[in-house]
């Protein structure tokens, strides 16, 4: 249970982070903290009380002995996706940088609605 | 002002979203879909390591989309920072126990990462594992020397051959006359080296193919520093 | 050894184009523009053998040997084949155009990113799968934040970091559904969610929906979800405009339609999305009229039209879907068009405010001509394509008793009129400015737009050829139990 209750206050913190903080770095940083906790919460759905890990390392585990290996996989794939969009998000903060000469995204926003 | 408002919003959304989630089981197991391939994983691809089976053979067609995420990703970011690099890393030399540490250590690394991805189906880890600590030891000189450089054209070539060697494995299942991505080479047995088909050699494609990408990455961010 | 056509050749045939480009650029750079072009012909080429089997017999590919649920499949009925076949077959016309317009390095990069935008868009249409599904949403959305800030502007940077960040909020939502879905009904693919789905406790169900319409709607551009969308569409180069208002937006609705329908489908959520679906139309269009710059103005239309698809789709009927899915086309093609010919205009005069195109009618006239008949068919006069479309809606609208929605459409309508035939009439009626920097527009442009154009007047004279064809495709989306047969029992 508190892996729930973690990884959703993981989620809120990241959330906060990405809504509130000025800078653009902590920014970015606010979306791999919102990665990290959803990212918990799939492996913490898998889990399985008293199993270990999915591995038939040796002859005399059994299929009823081990967790659930799908999250794990999606946690997997899921991973890699988020590096990918913080690798592009760092990018576009570097060419920002470049122009505006600040990171305070308060002094970016010429863009509106 | 915006505090109190963001804080209120995410409050509500937490609240919500914390009690659907608390409605779930913890730790209970249950029929599903995972279960069927704990029991399957090990007679059907030969591959003891469940998790490696799933993300190759069963899902594989997810860890293409995952590849092509990465290879998309590497280059949008070239693209984006396209005419911000300059020739050399303007980074401080580091101290004399980082140098001669890092050369000691740089090698054990980059075999620990080729262990971590040669041997994805039988212990935890795998191709992207693996080349993520390639990467990291790769960093590490970075780091620590100046003047370490990478051949950015070997790179290239291995990032685009290894995934042309993912998709062509797919094609070369679907030209046998069975279905995309599907396992062609006999399973072996279960526990040993050489083993669960086709599965090996994706996850070593898949290993040099992001470590050399996040090489790539790092060395182009980091020529970015006027 | 046998090379048959089936669906996974629409992605792995440009995954492969993709990896082999860096390759091809160290050898000779030019040749690298033409990959896109050859790769999309290949597959507009599978589109013409697959569909008329896919109408009639849904082909559902298994990849890599493992029956569904335990395997990823692929689901190429008769409203994904259509889908598909559209988007290959634009997206070879946006290549055709963007062959001459893209002048800025990297172009390889530029070729890379766009074949994979179409690869993206085209791989959430046809799979079965609903995590694959979130892996293509992803493939999709990194190339679109790359391609946004590609002419590596000011404006064009802030423009795809604000993509991002909204763009990274709707992947947590959806992932958070996914999470859930798997816990409650512990399976991923999409028939088989939909055999389950009635185990699942309301309460869990709603927040599941209300992730997924949020996830989802970011994408798809509902209010008030798309305060992205202008920026993007602006600045990023107009090709790139074209491809998002076209098909992008065309795949993230397909995706969210699929799963209200399969999932998720009850009377109030269907009367929900008529009020969204209203409320985007109405916003949207009165944004539109408020716009001094073109591109802006083209991406607010964009949204409000797809604010009307998505009226038509919450009507919930047969012959309601089937409407929805003409006017997604005819919109794909005319909104590619406007976008296509307003690149040139925006080129030629050098600026993205509307009042830099006065007179640009009498300087190039071919382009202006394309941008006007593009014009005359998204209000929807006859006898372009865009009056058949809205006339369809319109009727099941109005067979739902929603008179409002009916006077609300309408208006609109008219104040569509208003904002594209000041443009019109600015292009013809005008001085020009002293400023405009003329040239030839490349054949290869006009090549492309006059395709678009001939498309719109055809199927504006022959709407039936397309409507007959949508029938199955509008069934198979419409009824759950028959998509369920299709993509499970195979």
């Amino acid at each position: 249970m508190i892996y729930y209750v973690t990884s959703v206050a993981l989620i809120l913190i990241g959330m906060y982070a990405v809504l509130v903080k000025r800078n653009l770095v902590k920014i970015v940083i606010g979306l791999t903290i919102i990665d990290a906790g959803i990212h918990l919460l799939l492996i913490a759905i898998g889990y399985v009380e008293d199993a270990t890990a999915p591995i038939f390392s040796m002859e005399s585990l059994t299929a009823n002995q081990m967790v659930d290996p799908v999250p794990q996989a999606l946690v997997l794939t899921a991973i890699v996706i988020g590096l990918g969009v913080t690798a592009v998000a760092l990018a576009l903060v570097i060419r920002l940088y470049d122009h505006h000469k600040t990171l305070n995204i308060n002094k970016i926003r010429k863009l509106k609605w | 002002m915006r505090k109190v408002f963001a804080i209120i919003l995410l409050g509500i959304f937490g609240f919500y979203i914390l009690s659907t989630i608390l409605l779930l089981d913890f730790g209970k197991r249950s029929n599903n879909v995972g279960q069927h391939y704990l029991e399957t994983t090990v007679q059907e691809t030969g591959s003891v390591n469940s998790v490696t089976a799933i993300i190759v053979s069963y899902r594989g067609f997810d860890t293409l989309g995952e590849v092509t995420v990465l290879f998309l990703a590497a280059t949008g970011l070239g693209g984006i920072l396209y005419d911000k690099k300059g020739k050399k890393r303007k980074l401080q030399h580091a101290s004399l126990i980082v140098r001669v540490t890092s050369q000691i250590i740089y090698p054990l690394i980059i075999l620990l990462g080729v262990y971590v991805f040669v041997h994805g189906h039988l212990t935890p880890g795998g191709g992207f594992q693996g080349g993520a600590i390639i990467a990291t030891g790769v960093l590490m000189m970075f780091m620590s020397y100046r003047t370490f450089e990478t051949n950015h054209t070997i790179l290239s070539w291995i990032e685009s051959i290894a995934g042309l060697t993912f998709v062509t494995i797919g094609f070369t299942g679907l030209m046998l006359g069975h279905t995309f991505l599907e396992n062609f080479l006999s399973l072996g047995t279960p526990n040993t080296l050489v083993s669960a088909g086709i599965i090996p050699i994706i996850y070593t494609a898949v290993g040099f193919k992001v470590g050399a990408e996040l090489t790539a990455l790092l060395d182009n961010m980091l020529k970015t520093i006027k | 050894m046998v090379i048959n056509f089936t669906p996974v050749h629409y992605i792995a045939i440009p995954l492969l184009a993709a990896f082999l480009i860096p390759l091809i650029a160290k050898v000779s750079k030019n040749s690298v523009k033409f990959v896109p072009g050859i790769v999309l012909l290949y597959l507009s080429y599978v589109s013409f053998t697959l569909f008329p089997i896919a109408i009639n017999n849904p082909i559902v590919e298994v990849i890599a040997g493992w029956q569904p649920p335990f395997g990823i499949t692929l689901v190429y009925g008769p409203l994904a084949a259509f889908l598909v076949s559209m988007i290959t077959l634009i997206g070879f016309i946006i290549w055709l155009y963007s062959f001459r317009f893209i002048i800025r390095e990297p172009i390889e990069k530029y070729y890379m990113l766009f074949l994979l935008l179409i690869t993206g868009a085209t791989g959430i249409i046809l799979t079965g799968d609903i995590f694959n599904l979130f892996v293509f949403l992803e493939i999709t959305a990194i190339a679109a934040y790359s391609l946004t800030a590609f002419l590596r502007d000011k404006d064009g940077a802030e423009a795809a970091f604000k993509y991002l960040l909204i763009g990274s909020f709707a992947s947590t939502f959806i992932l958070l559904a996914i999470a859930l879905l798997y816990a409650q009904t512990g399976t991923l693919n999409i028939a088989d969610i939909a055999s389950k789905i009635d185990n699942v406790e309301m309460p869990i169900r709603i927040i599941i929906l209300i992730l997924f319409t949020v996830g989802l709607g970011i994408e798809a551009e509902l209010f008030p979800l798309n305060g992205w969308a202008p920026d993007a569409y602006s600045q990023a180069p107009s090709p790139i405009g074209a491809v998002f208002g076209g098909i992008v937006v065309k795949a993230a609705i397909y995706a969210f339609m699929r799963l209200i329908f399969v999932l998720f489908n009850f009377e109030s959520v269907f009367y929900f999305l008529v009020i969204m679906g209203v409320i985007t139309m109405i916003i949207a269009e009165m944004s539109a009229m408020q716009q001094n710059q073109i591109k802006r103005m083209l991406a607010f239309s964009s949204i409000g039209q797809m604010g009307l698809v998505i009226i038509a789709f919450g009507i919930g009927t047969e012959p309601s879907v089937q409407a929805a899915l003409f006017q997604m086309f005819n919109h794909a093609i005319i909104k590619v068009l406007l976008f296509l010919a307003a690149g040139y205009l925006v080129f030629h005069s050098g600026s993205k405010s509307i009042s830099s195109l006065d007179g640009l009618g009498r300087d190039k006239p071919i382009t202006s001509f394309f941008f006007a008949l593009g014009a005359l068919a998204i209000i929807g006069l006859p006898p372009f394509s865009g009056f058949w479309s809205k006339l369809y809606i319109l009727i099941s609208v109005a067979k739902a008793e929603l008179i409002a929605v009916v006077v609300l459409v309408l208006i609109s309508s008219v104040i569509e009129a208003v904002y594209y035939l000041r443009v019109v009439s600015r292009l013809y009626f005008y001085d020009e400015n002293k400023e405009a920097n003329v040239r030839r527009t490349p054949a290869t442009g006009l090549i492309a737009m006059g395709i678009l154009a001939i498309v719109i007047v055809v199927v504006g004279l022959y709407p039936s050829a397309i409507m007959d064809v949508l029938k199955p495709a509008a069934s198979e989306l419409v009824n759950k139990a028959e998509y369920i047969r299709i993509a499970l029992i195979k």
